[in-house]
């Protein structure tokens, strides 16, 4: 599973918990996983790890249930927290909230049932509900990406900016990405909402390139932004001018980096397996009985050609 | 024609009138409705107001009552001339105007409508107890047994217009102007509301009036103002005109006969065959023939099953029983069916179901006949013409044929309607109620229609309340009562009194069937 | 006969009261706020009136330029349909699949791409079937149908692509490609076939009696019902012509990207919508005009357009910028309604 590459902190106490023997229990526990739907490409890579470590993990240890809810809206996830505490006796509960601030409460109210709870990428609007937090590195996002752009740009270029959607996350990410450029000669020529989408992606895209005859890179923040992005500078006939970074880590996106495209110099991680690596460690505070408390800082590394095999999941939806 | 004395001056005596209009006029654009029309209401009369339709009654009525603005003249109410900003300005001097169709909240409760607007409150919030009793003594007033908690969508539509006018009496109206309230109503009905308008007259009230039925004027106006194209023909006491007059004065020339004299029945095959027709729920075991060329009326009260009937005859509702068109058995499942079979029906709701009355003429008069005017498109050219046909053949009279039918008057609409049902030839035509709401000028031109129709060897079903329509036209008449027919006359044997006869169930040609009566009335 | 003078106006509401100024705004009023858009874009933008970005523009509206006309139809007879976006996605999705699917066998050619789009184009005529026959036989409110159905195929395309996206063979797409980046005589394929569209809709709309059928029906279904017309067959007709336009929007989606996820057409059924309303139908049918409605497809991705060519609004207001505009178009066209 790739997330383990992610975690070097995990990695040790994972290895530790695969040896099930003297810490293995007969007490069975219940632990409630729940996920937004897979709504776009990262979210279904979510769903897709979720469902990947919950299969796992209930063949090493029989005595481990799993409750998994995929849920569409805000108000869909904080009943579906509501049945696994009153219907399903959960023990411990591992969230990825769609809306961090609107399900705060209602994670609330389960920690207040006496439970283990997980928080995975987003955090929560009140500090110290979570027992654990497991959550992918945003503004690192943007400094790697950042730092990359100014190492191809000693003496400056004209980039365009593709940004997410208007929510913390990506405020975060684009923050960081415009400190890390603050003192290159980099210009922005121009930065608007692509919403993380492909179709988005392209027409912003497409606007861009009839208003600015000359662009040297774009930062998609998105590897789906990026495909819709780089489909309107083909359509221009301005791919040898031009060059693209999403992020994220999709396989299509690490497939272009790893076969050393031009188009495609790098990519950034984000990886949706980081809820793989929050449902194994809150197992395994039932597992091993340790202590697991505090904040789990996923990475965002720079993929390059050369280290692009080590990301490269051919099987994953993502 | 009437004496001078019949011809007063309006105007001359509108000093001592509760309220008048003097000199108005109205133009609506670049077209005039009303000339310097007068008119002088006092209290405790009673004053008719009729003509044909587009004559400007309902004009003239809005703008004593304060919905339109005239532009020309005043109006002196109280003996001061006084210019009402609006509706409810005049209201609140005590003007109310009961409109053909009513201004009711449908979703609210009968004593909700008759306070709306006019709440009475007990600090911040309604008074429901007071509100409630003079709604129910206003009701009891008028003789009505309408729950005040009733919603008044639930009402049938004579109660409505008594909700109508309980509203205007809790307004304390001390003019009152009726259109046409009796449209609406049955006889008996009307009969109420009559005694109600004399029990207002006697409080002193001024009441203005307009209505179709000639002899409801001659019954209960004191006096009666006719208008004709907008101009003022006549004021003269009721007494001193008869019906006659009043429709000579309306049309502007002799009205000879109403109805075309009959022409002898053709002696010809029969083309339409009904035996055993049942509407579940409205009619029951109806049988009867039609012959090429015969106009056969079906009379009865409202509610005796003679829309449904025809409406089930047409695949217009479920229906059981054996039909058969130029001998041959057939099975009619939608109006399509009908259409192909030669068969056409004229709806008696013709804002409801006859028209699009939000669509211009030309769309509305090809909707029923469309594939006669398309292959794959539709041949604009054509309409056209087809439209040009009838407002020449029908005397169809709009201002222009971009005009939404919904503003066309109701004679032109029938007779639209009219147009558009003719057009797919049909052999056999059945209209219900062809005069409802039309003025007698229209109404004329619709009966000499159908006698022509029947001369040139088609075949009509007249479905009427109107006595003297039934009477008037047809060669032979069914009448209903109860979702069945009782009874068949012929040639002479028609007349007013053996109709109601069968109509209210003292003859019946068959067997007894008061037993029956008596279950379905529990129903 | 009574009356000597045929002018006089039949009716004490004569309807010539409108001055005809107000009667052409209402006409008008999309082609006005689309005129005032152009103008306001050339001004913010010299690249504006390029050919490139007016083909990129009318290139791009062409999906729900197509889906709008369907849409039209289907509110001018009264009802709605809010699945298209979502149909959009669950077709492009199994057009991909059948494609890739085919590659092995028959290779890479146009046959398989137009078994694909043959695929595609009857299976949205059957979910316009499904889609009519639970409004018409089923007697359920067509907000409700297809409230469900936007859900069903939203889900479909989210389970066929195992939560992620759905990708065209990579050698097809070289084939498949010209279907939308593609140019006749200069113009966009996209582009030629929306004109098709709408233009083929708009003769349907005013010169077919299924048109006619259709507003009558929107306008009064009993008057339709007694004027013999069989209004539950042409109901289902226009939820038909609305799926097949989808299925036509999405055969010319899949060349653009070459790829279908849960997140393809995402609200493109309030873009209908919106488009046909803008253009001047009306949301309770009864009346309905296709030219409208391609103006308002036009309006809609023009906003886009402008906010991504200049910098005076805030990414964060762009939402306030389209709502102004959205609701300024349908104010110039309503001034008159309003009066009367």
């Amino acid at each position: 599973m790739r997330f383990r590459h992610m975690l070097m902190a995990a990695a040790a106490v994972t290895a530790m918990a695969l040896s099930p023997s003297a810490f293995a229990q007969d007490k069975t526990y219940t632990i409630g996983v729940s996920v937004p739907s897979a709504d776009h490409g990262w979210t279904g890579g979510v769903d897709y790890f979720a469902q990947q470590t919950i299969a796992s993990l209930s063949k090493t240890y029989p005595n481990l249930k799993f409750v998994l809810a995929t849920a569409g809206d805000p108000g869909k996830q904080a009943s579906d927290l509501e049945d696994m505490v009153a219907t399903r006796n959960i023990d411990a509960l591992v969230i990825l909230p769609g809306d961090p601030d609107a399900l705060t409460s209602p994670i609330m109210r389960v920690k207040k049932a006496g439970k283990f709870v997980t928080v995975v990428d987003r955090k929560l609007s009140q500090p110290g509900v979570e027992d654990l937090y497991v959550a992918g590195d945003n503004p690192g996002l943007g400094r790697t990406t950042g730092e990359y752009f100014v190492s191809r740009f000693p003496d400056g270029g004209n980039i365009v900016v593709l940004r997410g959607l208007p929510i913390p996350i990506d405020k975060e990410r684009v923050d960081a990405f415009n400190q890390a450029i603050a003192n290159s000669k980099i210009k922005v020529l121009a930065s608007q909402f692509a919403n993380w989408n492909r179709d988005d992606g392209f027409k912003v895209m497409q606007d861009f390139l009839s208003r600015f005859p000359k662009i040297d890179a774009v930062w998609a923040q998105d590897d789906d932004t990026a495909i819709g992005a780089i489909a309107a500078i083909k359509q221009a006939h301005r791919e040898n001018q031009i060059w693209v970074v999403g992020g994220a880590g999709m396989k299509q996106a690490i497939k272009q980096v790893m076969d050393g495209s031009k188009l495609v110099p790098i990519d950034v991680g984000y990886d949706p397996g980081m809820v793989g690596t929050a449902i194994e460690l809150t197992a395994l505070k039932f597992e091993t009985g340790l202590p697991m408390r505090g904040s789990f800082i996923v990475r965002s590394p720079l993929i390059t050609q050369a280290n692009a095999a080590e990301y490269y999941h051919p099987d994953s939806p993502y | 024609m009437l004496g001078a004395a019949g011809v007063t001056d309006p105007a001359a005596r509108h000093s001592d009138a509760l309220l008048a209009c003097v000199a108005v006029s109205k133009q609506f654009g670049d077209v005039q409705v009303l000339f310097d029309v007068s008119i002088a209401l006092h209290a405790g009369e009673v004053h008719a107001l009729i003509g044909e339709n587009g004559a400007g009654k309902s004009t003239l009525m809005k703008i004593l009552s304060g919905y339109l603005p005239p532009t020309g003249g005043e109006i002196v109410f109280d003996g001061a001339a006084r210019q009402f900003s609006s509706s409810e300005a005049a209201e609140d001097a005590g003007i109310v105007l009961i409109h053909q169709e009513f201004n009711l909240a449908e979703q609210l409760t009968v004593e909700a409508n008759i306070f709306l607007g006019r709440e009475i409150k007990r600090g911040l919030f309604l008074d429901v107890k007071t509100m409630r009793a003079r709604a129910q003594a206003l009701l009891a007033a008028l003789e009505t047994k309408i729950d005040p908690t009733a919603r008044v969508q639930d009402l049938a539509v004579p109660d409505k217009q008594m909700v109508e006018i309980a509203k205007a009496l809790a307004r304390d109206a001390r003019v009152l102007i009726l259109d046409e309230p009796t449209a609406v109503l049955t006889p008996k009905e009307s009969l109420v509301l009559f005694r109600q308008i004399a029990r207002l007259k006697a409080q002193g009230v001024a009441i203005l009036y307009t209505s179709h039925k000639l002899d409801e004027v001659s019954a209960i106006s004191d006096k009666i103002t006719v208008l004709r194209d907008g101009r003022h023909v006549i004021t003269a006491p009721a007494a001193d005109l008869t019906e006659h007059d009043m429709a000579r004065q309306m049309v502007g020339r002799d009205l000879s006969e109403l109805f075309p004299p009959k022409l002898p029945p053709m002696v010809a095959e029969t083309v339409l065959e009904v035996a055993g027709l049942s509407v579940p729920g409205y009619v029951t075991d109806a049988s009867f023939h039609l012959r090429r060329g015969e106009i056969l009326g079906f009379a009865g009260l409202v509610g005796s099953g003679r829309t449904e009937l025809m409406e089930g005859l047409m695949g217009l509702r479920p229906s059981e029983g054996a039909v058969s068109v130029m001998g041959k058995p057939v099975h009619i499942r939608s109006a399509a069916d009908a259409a192909r079979l030669g068969l056409a029906y004229l709806t008696e709701d013709r804002k409801g179901r006859g028209l699009l009355l939000r669509s211009r003429m030309r769309p509305n008069l090809t909707l029923l006949a469309l594939d006669r005017f398309s292959r794959i498109l539709i041949d604009e050219a054509a309409e056209d013409r087809a439209l040009d046909q009838a407002i020449r053949e029908f005397d169809i009279r709009a201002p222009s044929r971009t005009v939404a039918v919904g503003n066309l008057s109701g004679g032109n609409q029938q007779k639209l309607l009219l147009a558009k049902t003719m057009l797919i030839e049909p052999e056999i035509v059945i209209i219900d109620e062809p005069t409802r709401g039309i003025d007698i000028g229209t109404k004329q031109q619709i009966y000499g229609f159908v006698q022509r129709l029947a001369a040139a060897g088609k075949s009509v079903i007249v479905i009427s309340s109107e006595m003297a329509e039934v009477i008037g036209l047809s060669h032979r008449v069914m009448v209903m009562r109860l979702g069945r027919i009782t009874g068949e006359l012929e040639g002479e044997a028609i007349g007013e009194e053996s109709i109601v006869r069968y109509a209210m169930g003292l003859d019946s040609m068959t067997k007894d069937h008061r037993a029956e009566d008596r279950l379905h009335a529990a129903r | 006969m009574p009356r000597a003078d045929p002018s006089l106006p039949a009716a004490a509401n004569p309807p010539g009261r409108g001055p005809k100024l107000r009667l052409n705004l209402h006409l008008l009023g999309p082609l006005l706020a689309l005129i005032l858009l152009v103008v306001l874009g050339a001004s913010l933008n010299g690249n504006f009136l390029s050919p490139a970005n007016i083909a990129n523009v009318l290139a791009r509206s062409s999906f729900t330029g197509i889906i709008a006309v369907g849409a039209t139809f289907v509110i001018t007879s009264g009802g709605l349909d809010l699945s298209v976006g979502s149909m959009a996605a669950f077709l492009a999705g199994v057009m991909i699949m059948v494609i890739n699917a085919l590659v092995p066998q028959f290779g890479v050619g146009f046959g398989v791409i137009a078994i694909g789009m043959a695929v595609g184009l009857v299976l949205g005529a059957l979910a316009g079937v499904g889609n009519g026959l639970l409004i018409t036989r089923g007697r359920i409110e067509a907000f409700i149908v297809t409230l469900g159905t936007m859900g069903i195929f939203r889900s479909l395309v989210t389970f066929l692509a195992n939560g992620g996206t759905l990708s065209l063979n990579f050698d097809v797409m070289d084939a498949y490609r010209p279907a939308y980046y593609g140019t006749v005589a200069g113009i966009p394929v996209p582009v030629i076939v929306f004109a098709l569209v709408a233009i083929l809709g708009e003769l349907a709309m005013r010169r077919t009696p299924f048109g006619r059928h259709c507003s009558a029906i929107g306008s009064n279904e009993q008057v339709a019902r007694y004027s013999a017309i069989h209004v539950d067959r042409v109901r289902l007709l226009t939820y038909v012509l609305q799926g097949v336009l989808v299925a036509v929007a999405t055969l010319l989606y899949v060349p653009r990207l070459g790829s279908a996820s849960s997140t393809t057409g995402v609200l493109w059924e309030l873009e209908a919508i919106a488009a046909v309303i803008i253009g001047g139908t009306t949301l309770r049918g009864g009346y309905g005009r296709v030219w409208g409605t391609v103006i308002g497809v036009v309006i809609l991705s023009l906003i886009d357009n402008i906010l991504n060519l200049t910098n005076v609004v805030s990414p964060y207001l762009n939402g306030a910028f389209q709502g102004v505009i959205i609701i300024l178009a349908v104010l110039l066209q309503r001034s008159r309604r309003a009066t009367s």
